[in-house]
């Protein structure tokens, strides 16, 4: 696409008194901050006289007060005609951003929306189909009948795991829970992924087994901390309000563990903090060398883990986790990783050589000095004990998915974390929480086995390298793009798709089927992809069918932030074309499936239908709706009062009240009888095991090592190592923000941070081009059935010739900077057409079947000079950590 | 509405500054892009509204200094109208002098309108930040762009001329915060 032109406007029209006021909740990051929404009939605008504007300020306003950037008014059709738009954060929210606070990305919502005579104008607005390589417009009625034929022979000749989907996991309950609702409980494929992983297991099992649901503090957990942990993010740059709302306005001492220095981390060294610069990969030996030099000094926090960690008995009389065949029954009885009480947790650690000071400081790159310093400030080293707070995400759970989550539970354990205000453990997320399933992921349909016979949730992307799926439904995610060995991906599925010898040859729906079944039985297979945009090469070169989704502000949606506050996010303007809702088209699909249960008036009616399912989860929200229905009101409008307050999942009902949950696992908390539907699930006052206790699971290197050892850049050869992660400016693949002008001119390309050693060894200068190859990018082909105990490792993997070798390149605009060490590039994680994930390796974590993401190599050569290294309109190449 | 466009190219000789008619080039912003945004004529903020910005002096080429800030307003003596002057002593986008090393910003952060103070104005860096409130911080050397943080708008940068020895403030680029419109004089 082309990038849009970026014009600095000097005024911005300001609402009239009587433009109409929605409350919404902000498109991006998992923080969810509050806005408000003004339209009106283009032709007028509001005046600088308090009484005639829609905030009843005199402009210009003062400090902090009501304000309209130019990039936060478009113009959208609303009713088929054309409004103003203006899109600013809540000044009146009085909660997640009190005051207004936002990031940039919120701040540019209205940049979003799809302006007909903007750069948005290129949405996708009908279905069509490729016709002889091209997409032709084609009706719903065509798209959902040929999708059915089609779908009908493959699952009646091949089977449900030849049916597959690969979805985003968090675009609205409405939307989620009819997915889920047709694939596990319709259709029961074991063939589902969500957008940012190959299978449908848990992001953060190691946390999970030790019985710490990721989600359970409160935001006002942050602030009463007195020591923040912060593994693999700097919230900063990612969940901006999180930081600059609620920890920069604490007293902690903030501890980061990240590979690259960001402004977060300038912001905590200049305020007593401490920052452990970790090589990519190493973060468990971290964990176990920082618990071991708690125990070897008697600073745990006894009386926490006599009362809230599991002891032997617990354990072994399968109160802790039973021997049972789920998977986390399996890996917390196993041997090697399983629980472990408090002596024989300590015992083992001890006796651990990885978690040895020397060891860890040396393959970490952490001073021992340093750890030692982190040790004694989160245990208080036998003097007070700190509120210390464990927070993490994905630079820790995506580069050795299992043993850095169970390693860090651990350790907070160890610290006393985990059930009290201000002592939380939690993930920071991402995306928002908007997954409602309808029905379990049928894992007894799973063709993907573990030692011991055990089932687990089908490795999806490996499935299809391996011919097995024949047709694939993707929605709202680029797929290729965001999975590893992105490049080898998408030539799989071209030859799959596009190279297969049977194409449609005209829009006649017989036609179309005839040919998509012959290439089923071809061995090829059918994509259709929904989405908002064009995608590359998703949507624009690969898929069969493509249907339009009506996006943020085009439906009513409802979802959950961080601290699972869950509010609405209503309409307020048109989709554009024949856009529809994804549960609307999962819904015609059903019918003509002829499936039952899909006949949904509104979204309303299938958010009060999910609400059913939600119950006795951490999302459970039927309380809201069953009171809304006793009321006489529907369960949107009931939420829709609440704002950009919303209410805290799950919600309970205290004498005939609504009321949300502040933290899980609190151990302070009193909960009032039951009443109505409320359910009080264990979790909320204690951990979620059998017996309520922590269970301390061990984290054994050797499970890691031979991958490791394996993927390490050989500097001899002039490779180094690249990671990846978010940008404030930022929000996914770029899909809205490369069409905001502003924000295109900020990053009109991907970037590549390099230290100054690494850049002049190689000839490297700020705004030049450069190129990241990877020649040696593994990928795991086979390895479906493991029988005996060692078949788990990668070593075994590759022995049985389960791992080809793949390659990948990116290029991106060199940044020169010290905030990354030598031997350690830093890019965007998913700019378009320059994915880092090009350069990953598709191999899971054998235990939980996550990838590795952050963990790639490459060389590196210079390619030219960039147009923004002089042009000072586009890019800046200032230091990010810049703190004065 | 009016919108400036952006700079010239700074290499091209001649080149006063940024505030010379609209060239058409000035909106090839990146290279093959052909969309511009559409705006909408402005009703209703008729009164007290300047046709164009005021010329005024704003400091004097010989007397500015590398690393010391001149404070002005501007267009108009109010709060919100504090800008910031300063010779870079490297050469930033927009800039006038020889060097075209002097630029001039305005003070308010456009994400929520806390001032960064001129000290934090740094020459030699050619950065402005972090804020106090928030942390963002400004490329002065490319027309105010955000480096990381907050701000829905780059600082709002002042359009300088040089005529003789002064240096004379004529335009703005971006909305001061605060503001609806920058040329609407404040009751």
């Amino acid at each position: 696409m082309e990038l849009p032109v970026y014009v600095r406007n000097d005024r911005a029209p300001l609402p009239p008194a009587d433009a109409k006021v929605q409350a919404t909740v902000c498109a991006y990051c998992i923080v969810g901050c509050g806005f408000k929404v003004y339209t009106w009939p283009v032709g007028r605008e509001g005046g600088p006289g308090a009484k005639d504007n829609a905030f009843g300020a005199d402009f210009p306003t003062g400090f902090e007060g009501a304000w309209v950037s130019p990039n936060q008014h478009t113009t959208v059709l609303s009713g088929g005609k054309p409004h103003h738009c203006v899109i600013v954060a809540d000044i009146e929210a009085q909660v997640v951003n009190p005051g207004g606070n936002h990031s940039i990305r919120g701040g540019t919502l209205a940049l979003k929306c799809h302006n007909p005579n903007g750069p948005t104008q290129d949405r996708l607005r009908f279905p069509q189909a490729r016709i002889g390589g091209r997409l032709a417009r084609i009706s719903w009625d065509t798209a959902i009948e040929v999708m059915a034929a089609v779908s009908k022979h493959v699952l009646a000749k091949h089977g449900e795991a030849a049916w597959g989907m690969k979805t985003y996991s968090y675009e609205f309950f409405e939307n989620t829970y009819a997915i889920s609702k047709l694939a596990f409980e319709s259709i029961k494929t074991p063939a589902f992924a969500v957008h940012d992983k190959p299978s449908m297991s848990n992001d953060t099992a190691g946390m999970d087994d030790a019985g710490i649901l990721t989600f359970s503090a409160a935001y006002e957990d942050f602030k009463s901390a007195e020591v923040l942990f912060l593994s693999g993010t700097d919230p900063y740059e990612s969940k901006t309000v999180v930081f600059t709302e609620w920890m920069m306005r604490s007293k902690a001492t903030m501890v980061f563990v990240v590979p690259r220095r960001t402004m977060g981390v300038a912001y905590a060294e200049a305020n007593g903090g401490l920052f452990l610069q970790i090589i990519p990969g190493t973060d468990a030996l971290l964990h176990m060398a920082l618990g071991r030099i708690i125990l070897e000094n008697g600073w745990e926090d006894k009386e926490f883990l006599q009362q809230w960690v599991a002891n032997a008995w617990e354990i072994d009389s399968g109160f802790g986790r039973g021997t049972r065949n789920t998977p986390w029954q399996w890996r917390t009885t196993w041997g090697d990783i399983g629980a472990a009480d408090f002596a024989s947790y300590k015992k083992w650690l001890l006796a651990h050589e990885p978690a040895s000071l020397a060891f860890a400081a040396k393959e970490t790159g952490i001073p021992k000095e340093k750890i030692l310093k982190a040790a004694k400030l989160l245990s208080g080293a036998g003097k007070a004990k700190p509120k210390a707070t464990f927070l993490f995400e994905k630079g820790n759970y995506w580069s050795n998915n299992y043993l850095n989550t169970a390693s860090l539970a651990s350790l907070a354990l160890l610290c006393g974390s985990g059930n009290r205000p201000g002592r939380m453990v939690s993930r920071l997320g991402g995306h928002q929480r908007g997954w409602m399933g309808a029905a379990p992921y049928p894992r007894e349909k799973s063709p993907e086995r573990l030692p011991g016979r055990r089932k687990v949730e089908l490795d999806l992307d490996r499935w299809v390298e391996k011919g097995q799926v024949r047709f694939l439904w993707v929605i709202g995610t680029t797929w290729t793009g965001a999975m590893t060995a992105s490049q080898e991906l998408a030539r799989t599925v071209r030859k799959l798709t596009v190279e297969n010898p049977h194409q449609p040859t005209s829009v006649n729906k017989d036609d179309i089927v005839a040919a998509l079944i012959k290439r089923v039985e071809s061995g090829g297979m059918v994509l259709v992809d929904s989405d908002l945009y064009p995608v590359n090469p998703l949507n624009t070169e690969l898929a069969d069918i493509v249907l339009p989704a009506a996006a943020w502000g085009e439906h009513d949606g409802s979802r959950c932030n961080g601290e699972r506050r869950l509010r609405l996010y209503p309409k307020f303007y048109d989709a554009p074309g024949e856009a529809e809702p994804d549960w609307r088209a999962i819904a015609r699909f059903a019918q003509a499936m002829g499936f039952s249960g899909y006949h949904w008036a509104d979204g309303n009616a299938v958010f009060e239908e999910a609400a059913r399912f939600s119950r006795g989860d951490v999302l459970d929200y039927y309380p809201l709706v069953w009171k809304a229905n006793r009321d006489g009101k529907k369960g949107h409008e009931s939420l829709r009062a609440m704002g950009t307050t919303g209410i805290q999942c799950p919600v309970r009902i205290e004498e005939g009240k609504l009321v949300g949950t502040v933290r899980l696992h609190d151990s302070t908390l009193k909960p009032a009888d039951l009443e109505g539907p409320t359910t009080h699930a264990k979790w909320l006052t204690a951990f979620n095991t059998h017996s309520g206790k922590a269970l301390l699971i061990k984290s054994p290197w050797e499970l890691f090592a031979d991958f490791y050892a394996r993927i390490k850049p050989d500097a001899l050869k002039g490779e180094l190592w690249v990671t990846c992660g978010r940008i404030n400016e930022a929000w996914q693949s770029g899909f809205d923000d490369l069409r905001k002008p502003y924000m295109a001119a900020r990053w009109p390309g991907n970037f590549v941070e390099i230290h100054p050693d690494d850049a002049k060894a190689r000839g490297v200068e700020s705004g030049d081009m450069v190129r990241l190859t990877n020649d040696d990018v593994l990928i795991q082909t086979g390895g479906f059935n493991r029988v005996e105990a060692d078949e788990i490792k990668f070593s075994w993997l590759e022995r049985e010739g389960h791992i080809r070798i793949g390659k990948g390149q990116i290029e991106g605009v060199a940044m020169v900077t010290a905030a990354v060490p030598p031997g350690v590039l830093f890019t965007y994680f998913l700019y378009p057409d320059n994915p880092f994930n090009a350069l990953a390796h598709r191999v899971v974590d054998p235990i939980t079947n996550n990838y590795r993401y952050k963990l790639a190599k490459a060389k590196m050569i210079r390619i030219g000079e960039s147009p923004y290294k002089k042009d000072r309109r586009f890019m800046t190449f200032q230091r990010r950590d810049f703190s004065g | 509405m009016s919108s400036f466009r952006v700079p010239l190219e700074e290499s091209e000789p001649g080149c006063p500054g940024p505030c010379n008619p609209v060239d058409r080039r000035a909106f090839l912003f990146a290279s093959g892009a052909t969309m511009m945004s559409v705006t909408l004529p402005g009703l209703g903020w008729a009164q007290g509204q300047l046709a164009k910005y005021p010329r005024q002096k704003v400091a004097e080429l010989g007397k500015v200094k590398t690393g010391e800030a001149v404070e002005f307003r501007y267009p108009w003596d109010h709060s919100n109208c504090r800008m910031v002057l300063v010779k870079l002593g490297q050469e930033g986008g927009g800039g006038v002098g020889p060097k075209k090393d002097i630029v001039a910003f305005s003070s308010l952060c456009p994400h929520m309108g806390w001032e960064i103070p001129s000290k934090k104005f740094y020459p030699e860096v050619g950065m402005a930040g972090p804020c106090p409130g928030h942390l963002t911080t400004f490329d002065l050397t490319r027309h105010g762009m955000v480096v990381s943080g907050h701000a829905t708008q780059g600082l709002p940068q002042v359009v300088l001329e040089v005529e003789g020895e002064n240096i004379l403030a004529v335009g703005i680029f971006g909305l001061l915060f605060g503001f609806g419109d920058n040329k609407a004089k404040p009751g």
